[in-house]
């Protein structure tokens, strides 16, 4: 007897059908929330067992492919019987709920139905490329309830969140789910989230805020418009954390403020009212911030910001300049004394300026470069104008003058004097005539050296270190020379002492203190043939019989012109001390001899120019103190008048300093720096071509400006000077290129 | 060169050179030894070359009339300053006798009737653009003071108004008294040459010249010159 094996009995589509059909069922019925206990592991593996015997039949009974179908169709049948239905006659929020709901509910039944059919996945979808059970449910959603009901969805959605941006509360949990849907319906892209939801919400934005902005700029001033601008870059901001996708954030940001901000920007910045230029006259810090940072996201933003700064410095600093020169042109030029208290308020003043500005590029403009660029060029522009006639340079001078000399006009502590002279050598970083200064500041250096009226030593020495900072060591060497002259003048006294002591056939008898200048440290000074008293002139050989002992192979030249003397005079009530240049003593000494003297006289026994002597005269008879009497008693000399001791002269000091009136010698200095430019602009000109041996005139100018850091060189001066070395035979033309110059060696 | 043969020797030479012909006469004429010559011969400079070397002569002043005469042109006629440029000559109204007959010889010259015909020829030179700068550019060294840098403005001026008559430049006359009124010093070499690159290059609206270049100095001035005054009016751009 034959044993058969037991073939099963193929399952025929029908029934085995029947159990997956209940499956499916409960599962909608579990869908719709109607009372449906849970599937059991056992349900689950039956249905799942049943497809998988109906797929490893062999045919004509294996049902794979019609069971992929009939996968689809279930899905299919659920969509369009219940959930299209379900969306088809609901708006706005209602749909939105609904469409939430039933995606949710699409994809709960995708991921069973998938679990119950996934035998398929296993072989038959792979080896025939099909897509996957996934694949289908989604596609099926998104072809069927996606593409019915997105417009709609779309619509509803942004009417909310205009709702919102109107102020109502919204939904904001359904909004996010929603606009989820739409995000996942991409599976990964986010072409759908785009182009259904993203574009259309964008346009709606730009929209909104366009005609938002329309009526703010009306009637918002600049402050308050920005505050603005800011709660709504905010609550957009807000927005996407709460339901928008992260990627639309940075370009609703940009459309929010480009209709906000750049449509308006300029009408915003240059409002008379309340613009850019109104809030940085009245110092708003706060505002001003408030608009960097709003600026600064936005094209050129920050640029035109600067441009306004830059003006609104340059006029402020340019009405400074028109103030002083009202003053100096009002008032007549004896008053020299108000020209002067204007040129110190007017330095004052440029400081005072700077200080205000110098918070506002720091905190309120960060510090950017841009804003310090333009502060710069700013007082660039207005400190290099000539001010009641004379240079910025000769102003700083004086400034730093009135604040190291004894006796000057302002009063303040060690600590505030060092802030004030770091703060005018940063005026001086503005300025282009820095070697004007450098001579000007000379001049002034000296008397206040020579003339002992340096009220602090340290702060003289502090002033120079400052300069060198900020200008090299070649900018302060002749000065710092001068002051070191002065110690070593006292060491040299010190030593001439001695000497007077040990040799007291020479000592003349009267007490004579010399300084020794170098030539080259000190301004240059008028030699003259003054006759020297007698009784001087004993002191001037005892010196200069010591001076070789101390260094030899030095010439000495005297600059009487520039001495002091203290000199006793009797007068009928009272004996007073005279101190006094030592031309005026000269004059005092010649009345010793006679008692009365005419000015030709006068002029031919000290051998002196008629301007000196008038000078001199005019100290002594015309101004405070009249030590001499003139004949005729007018309040000017001529060369008739005839003088005479005033012994009937008193006064409540026992000892009184006749000052002597200086020479403005402007005019002379700005000569000694034109000439000395000459020389610099030679030598670098040479210094360049010697190294790059041929150069176009373009470049060589470009470097020549460049490398000059102590003044501005005038292109007219540079080009005559680049001729002049033609013609010395310094440099050629190139015979082909004219452009070209070429070093001879 | 012998010292005391030397004048000799050189006419010898020449005379054997050329052979003998009608030319001879002409030099004896033009050549004036330096102990009879009656006219001032220059700066102090040149005398102290001369009397370094007395054997060297020189056709001066008075030669030169004799010169032109025989070849039939005004002494002031521009065709002289050709001649000068051929014999490389150093100094306007002096040819030494080195330059005068190396100028010769160069020049393919041994009769009067050659010398008149080349005179045609050279004023031709002058229309030819590149002969015409050399001769531009040597006429500055030929017409200053020996021993001076820079040429007198009054010769420069004259120097101008000849050359420029022969390649037009209708500016020159403005420019003449521009430096007139303005100036009033010696040219430097490198102005002169500059300037005729001026006048060939730059349009007389002056829409091509550009102040940051590297123009001289007074270049500069006379273009601010002509447009302060309105003589030029000067496209805006």
């Amino acid at each position: 007897m034959k044993r058969k094996r037991a073939v099963p009995k193929p399952i025929l589509f029908g029934e085995g059908w029947e159990v997956i059909e209940q499956g499916v069922t409960k599962m909608k019925r579990i869908l719709e929330g109607l009372p449906e206990p849970p599937f059991t592991s056992e349900e689950y593996m039956k249905i799942y067992t049943r497809i998988h015997d109906m797929c490893i039949q062999r045919s004509p009974h294996d049902t794979t492919e019609k069971l992929y179908t009939k996968y689809k169709e279930v899905i299919m049948e659920y969509i369009t019987s219940v959930v299209l239905p379900s969306l088809k006659d609901k708006h706005d929020e209602f749909l939105l709920r609904e469409l939430v709901i039933r995606w949710s509910n699409h994809k709960i039944m995708s991921k069973w139905l998938s679990r119950f059919f996934s035998y398929l996945s296993r072989f038959f979808i792979k080896r025939n490329s099909l897509p996957s059970l996934d694949e289908v449910a989604f596609t099926c959603f998104r072809d069927q309830v996606y593409k019915e009901t997105k417009g709609k969805v779309k619509d509803a959605a942004i009417s909310l969140i205009d709702q919102e941006r109107c102020g109502e509360q919204i939904d904001r949990g359904l909004l996010k789910n929603v606009i989820e849907i739409f995000v996942e319906i991409g599976t990964g892209k986010m072409d759908y989230y785009k182009n259904d939801f993203e574009e259309e919400m964008l346009k709606e934005t730009t929209a909104y805020y366009s005609r938002k902005a329309s009526n703010w700029i009306l009637i918002e001033s600049f402050p308050d418009y920005m505050l603005k601008v800011e709660e709504c870059l905010r609550r957009e901001k807000d927005r996407v954390v709460h339901y928008l996708h992260a990627t639309s954030e940075p370009k609703l940001i940009e459309q929010v403020r480009h209709e906000v901000l750049c449509v308006y920007s300029s009408q915003l910045l240059e409002n008379e009212k309340s613009g850019c230029c109104v809030l940085i006259q009245e110092h708003k810090v706060d505002d001003l911030s408030r608009m960097y940072k709003l600026f600064s996201k936005i094209d050129d933003g920050l640029c035109r910001i600067s441009q306004i700064y830059k003006k609104h410095v340059t006029v402020e600093g340019t009405t400074l300049v028109k103030k002083a020169d009202d003053v100096a042109s009002n008032k007549e030029a004896e008053k020299r004394v108000v020209v002067g208290l204007q040129e110190q308020t007017f330095v004052r003043e440029v400081i005072e300026l700077h200080d205000k500005n110098m918070p506002l590029v720091n905190d309120c403009f960060q510090n950017h470069t841009l804003f310090r660029k333009v502060l710069k060029e700013a007082f660039e522009i207005f400190l290099n104008k000539t001010v009641a006639g004379s240079s910025t340079a000769e102003l700083l001078v004086n400034y730093c003058d009135n604040i190291l000399k004894k006796g000057g006009s302002e009063k303040h502590s060690d600590e505030a004097i060092e802030q004030i002279l770091e703060k005018a050598v940063n005026l001086l970083g503005y300025i282009y005539d820095k070697d004007l200064f450098v001579e000007f500041y000379r001049k002034k250096l000296a008397r206040r050296l020579l003339f002992d009226k340096s009220a602090n030593e340290d702060h003289e020495r502090s002033i120079l270190t400052k300069l060198k900072q900020q200008n090299g060591t070649h900018f302060t060497s002749k000065l710092e020379g001068m002051v070191t002259d002065m110690t070593l003048a006292r060491e040299t006294q010190a030593d001439f002492k001695d000497y007077l002591q040990c040799n007291p056939r020479t000592n003349p008898g009267i007490d004579l203190s010399v300084t020794v200048l170098t030539t080259g440290f000190w301004p240059s000074y008028r030699s003259s043939d003054f006759h020297l008293p007698f009784e001087m002139t004993k002191c001037i050989q005892a010196f200069t019989e010591f001076y070789p002992t101390k260094t030899n192979s030095r010439k000495l030249t005297w600059i009487y012109s520039l001495g002091t003397c203290n000199i006793t005079a009797k007068f009928e009530l009272q004996t007073i001390e005279l101190i006094v240049t030592t031309y005026q003593a000269a004059v005092l000494l010649l009345f010793n001899d006679s008692n009365r003297l005419s000015y030709s006289e006068i002029m031919s026994q000290l051998n002196l120019a008629d301007d000196d002597v008038v000078r001199l005269l005019q100290s002594l008879c015309c101004l405070k103190y009249k030590i001499l009497n003139k004949e005729p008693n007018t309040n000017s000399i001529s060369s008739d008048d005839v003088f005479a001791f005033n012994s009937k002269f008193t006064n409540k000091m026992r000892r009184i300093r006749i000052p002597l009136p200086i020479v403005d010698e402007k005019k002379k200095i700005l000569e000694v720096v034109d000439k000395d430019r000459k020389y610099v602009v030679d030598a670098c000109l040479i210094r360049i071509m010697k190294s790059r041996k041929v150069l176009n005139h373009q470049q060589l100018i470009t470097e020549c400006v460049e490398q000059l850091k102590v003044f501005k060189p005038d292109l007219k001066l540079i080009k005559k000077r680049i001729e002049d070395l033609i013609n010395r035979e310094y440099l050629e033309r190139d015979s082909e290129n004219l452009n070209l110059y070429r070093y001879l060696a | 060169m012998e010292e005391e043969e030397a004048g000799t020797m050189v006419h010898t030479n020449f005379y054997c050179h050329l052979g003998n012909w009608g030319i001879l006469k002409k030099l004896e004429q033009w050549f004036i030894p330096i102990s009879m010559s009656p006219w001032k011969l220059g700066e102090k400079a040149a005398l102290q070359a001369l009397k370094a070397n007395p054997y060297v002569d020189m056709i001066v002043v008075d030669g030169i009339s004799l010169l032109c005469t025989d070849l039939q042109v005004d002494p002031q006629d521009i065709v002289m300053l050709v001649v000068s440029w051929h014999m490389k000559a150093a100094t306007m109204c002096e040819f030494s006798r080195q330059e005068f007959i190396g100028g010769l010889q160069s020049l393919g010259i041994d009769t009067i009737e050659k010398f008149r015909e080349k005179l045609s020829y050279m004023r031709s030179e002058l229309r030819d653009d590149q002969r015409f700068r050399e001769i531009y550019n040597f006429s500055f060294g030929w017409a200053k003071e020996k021993g001076q840098k820079s040429l007198a403005l009054e010769t420069a001026i004259g120097m101008w108004q000849l050359l420029f008559a022969e390649w037009h430049w209708p500016l020159v006359d403005h420019w003449c008294q521009f430096l007139q009124l303005k100036h009033n010093k010696a040219i430097s070499r490198d102005t002169w040459s500059q300037l005729l690159e001026f006048a060939k290059t730059i349009d007389l609206q002056l829409s091509n010249y550009d102040e940051e270049g590297a123009w001289p100095y007074l270049i500069d001035e006379f273009v601010e010159y002509l447009t302060e005054n309105g003589i030029v009016q000067r496209p805006q751009n």
